[in-house]
């Protein structure tokens, strides 16, 4: 059993952390308060590799693994997750493109995004289809050589600023089987009929792009198609293991990111004489937090390196991403405490990790639905 | 042409901190590449880049502690780098200017560089003599505290721009081989990318004896010695005006002109 990261991971470490600190923290208020897209730090996180880590040395990108993604998403999301989910979700439906994708759509695809060149999205949700996915209503039928795809998609990262989206559609309505007939598309916003609207008041992650997508008579051609048709549910649910850690990374990150403030204010500010971390009720809170964050990065470590290994872990990266969450949830809370009035206010950043702690808990699966799939697999009962 | 750039591993300090003896604590420390050498490696780079140099190596003198900071120059783009180690220099309080003028003049000679790039001074012992020195002792001209280097190089002429005292420059052409102190500001340096990270891990380190660059182990004997080490009482003020430009400029005019700073 190995417990400790390698000398790169910990080079990889050392360097999103400098980056953070010069290129983030100086504007994360800014971009948070009015709710903009973080061009000019995407563009240098770009320089130094920050979009798509993953993505193979071929294809440009440095072919990291899922535990070194994690992090370096833990450490973005410490620095400020709004800006940090702008950067880690630069290649967001990439994943299905690099398993099932064709070499010319790997090269199509994928360079540009691992160059910071483009922006990429996965559009699954639509306005009545979020925890249910097997609901979705986008329709893509064949004319031809092309899709025609028609429909609407909600809560899509990067919508407005993305350059192609993997869309998820039905392309089979009489299939067999509630998770058959549906299909990953790939869609590029320069095409007729495709529009995107801004989604604003957001409690946090504002930097972040989020926005309503419509699809409108969209044509593309058939080799837009990713993977096999009308098995794209399939696909998907084989990222979930994937993603579900990366959210859990997010948590880890915001909760290391809390504490961190929390410690720091608490050795400065004084009352009574003396500095507030002299009082054990504040020490408490610190070792809580502490430790939790800790517990919630050992299960998110070992979810990121399982998958790593091949294995399958439905119910382990189900784990880690509701716990991480509800850690990342709860130490803000407490940091938020520690800091009295001056962390209900914007002057500090914990006031920030407050609000955007929440969205781990919905996004990628809501937490109850994380229980769901760890009961489920503890019961046997499949899906 | 083939740069060698001379980094080091310095001791960073926390802002609070405690010293025992004649050392800091060791609790209140950190380790980082120094300041300094992050410009001469990146100026380096540059020059790669710019397709000028062929080779950049970087030298340091260091334990095996400090192989994941020196890589930090290699995941910068540096192609090899050499680590200068031995049993004579382990628990060497003191390594004078003598002494890493001599290690890393066995290291140039058997190297044979047409230019070294090194940083001004180090951010721990501060010295700010080791790049002239090793210029002197190797008969190479050198300038000292440049903040920018012309990207040309042509005619084995360095053109250079250094500071001098007093917000004073000169403009200077130094002749390779050459030794150039470098300054920070020179350049902006880069992030290690995620790509030169996963690269700097398969790059040649190479780990060098005193033996293997021709110095003797009496190198590490000095007639220096650390004798205290305490916080130096500050002389003077600062003033700090909180407000926007508009609110505080004025403040600023009243007391340059009070100091007779301006007109």
């Amino acid at each position: 059993m190995e417990f400790g990261l390698t000398e790169e991971q910990q080079q990889i470490r050392e360097e999103v952390r400098r980056f953070a600190e010069n290129e983030i923290v100086p504007v994360a208020g800014e971009y948070d308060e009015e709710e903009k897209y973080p061009h000019d730090v995407v563009d240098k996180a770009a320089e130094m590799g920050l979009t798509g880590p993953y993505i193979p040395m071929e294809y440009g990108g440095a072919g990291y693994s899922i535990l070194d993604t994690s992090i370096i998403t833990e450490e973005l999301f410490s620095y400020d997750p709004g800006i940090a989910l702008s950067i880690v979700s630069t290649s967001f439906g990439c994943e299905a493109i690099m398993n099932f994708g064709t070499e010319d759509q790997k090269e199509r695809y994928l360079e540009p995004i691992a160059k910071g060149e483009k922006i990429s999205g996965a559009a699954i949700s639509e306005p009545d289809t979020g925890s249910d996915v097997s609901s979705v209503s986008t329709r893509a039928e064949k004319d031809g050589d092309e899709w025609v795809i028609n429909g609407n998609k909600m809560w899509i990262t990067n919508g407005t600023v993305g350059d192609f989206f993997v869309v998820l559609c039905e392309t089979n309505p009489d299939a067999e089987g509630r998770y058959n007939g549906f299909s990953q598309i790939v869609v590029e916003s320069d095409r007729d009929g495709f529009s995107a609207e801004k989604i604003t008041g957001k409690l946090g992650i504002r930097a972040s792009d989020t926005a309503e997508l419509v699809f409108d008579n969209v044509r593309v051609p058939e080799e837009n198609l990713i993977g096999t048709r009308d098995a794209a549910f399939m696909q998907q649910m084989q990222f979930f293991d994937e993603t579900r850690t990366a959210v859990a990374a997010q948590g880890v990150g915001i909760a290391k990111g809390a504490t961190r403030a929390a410690l720091e204010y608490a050795q400065d500010r004084e009352q009574f004489g003396q500095s507030i971390s002299e009082f054990q009720a504040i020490q408490h809170k610190l070792a809580e937090m502490a430790t939790d964050t800790e517990a919630a990065r050992n299960l998110t470590y070992k979810s990121a390196w399982k998958v790593d290994q091949g294995e399958d872990i439905t119910k382990l990266a189900s784990m880690a991403k509701e716990y991480a969450s509800r850690v990342a949830v709860d130490v803000a809370d407490e940091a938020v405490q520690i800091h009295g009035g001056a962390g209900y206010v914007d002057d500090f950043p914990v006031e920030r990790f407050y609000r955007d702690a929440k969205i781990t808990q919905i996004y990628e699966g809501t937490s109850e639905i994380q229980k769901n799939v760890i009961a489920r697999e503890m019961l046997g009962k499949g899906f | 042409m083939k740069i060698l750039v001379t980094v080091k591993e310095v001791a960073t300090v926390e802002d609070e901190f405690e010293i025992e003896g004649t050392e800091i604590a060791d609790q209140y420390l950190g380790a980082d590449l120094n300041e300094w050498d992050d410009y001469a490696v990146e100026e380096a780079v540059q020059l790669q880049e710019a397709g000028i140099a062929d080779e950049v190596v970087t030298v340091t003198i260091g334990p095996e502690d400090c192989e994941q900071t020196i890589r930090q120059a290699l995941a910068k783009g540096a192609d090899r780098a050499i680590r200068v180690w031995d049993d004579a220099l382990e628990g060497v309080d003191l390594l004078d200017v003598e002494a890493k003028t001599e290690i890393l003049r066995g290291v140039v000679e058997e190297e044979d560089p047409d230019l070294v790039l090194s940083g001004v001074q180090s951010g721990d012992d501060s010295w700010g003599a080791t790049g002239v020195s090793l210029a002197e002792d190797l008969g190479f001209e050198w300038a000292a505290v440049v903040n920018h280097l012309e990207h040309d190089l042509e005619d084995g002429i360095a053109s250079v721009r250094r500071e001098l005292e007093g917000g004073v420059e000169e403009l200077t052409d130094v002749e390779l081989p050459a030794v150039l102190t470098i300054q920070t500001g020179i350049n902006e340096p880069r992030y290690a990318s995620l790509r030169g990270i996963r690269q700097a891990q398969r790059k040649e380190l190479d780990v060098q004896s005193l033996a293997d660059v021709g110095v003797d182990e009496g190198v590490v004997d000095s007639d220096l010695e650390l004798t205290d080490m305490y916080e130096p009482e500050s002389e003077s003020d600062v003033t700090v005006w909180e407000g926007s430009a508009e609110e505080t400029a004025g403040e600023l005019g009243d007391l340059l002109r009070d100091k007779g700073v301006a007109p």
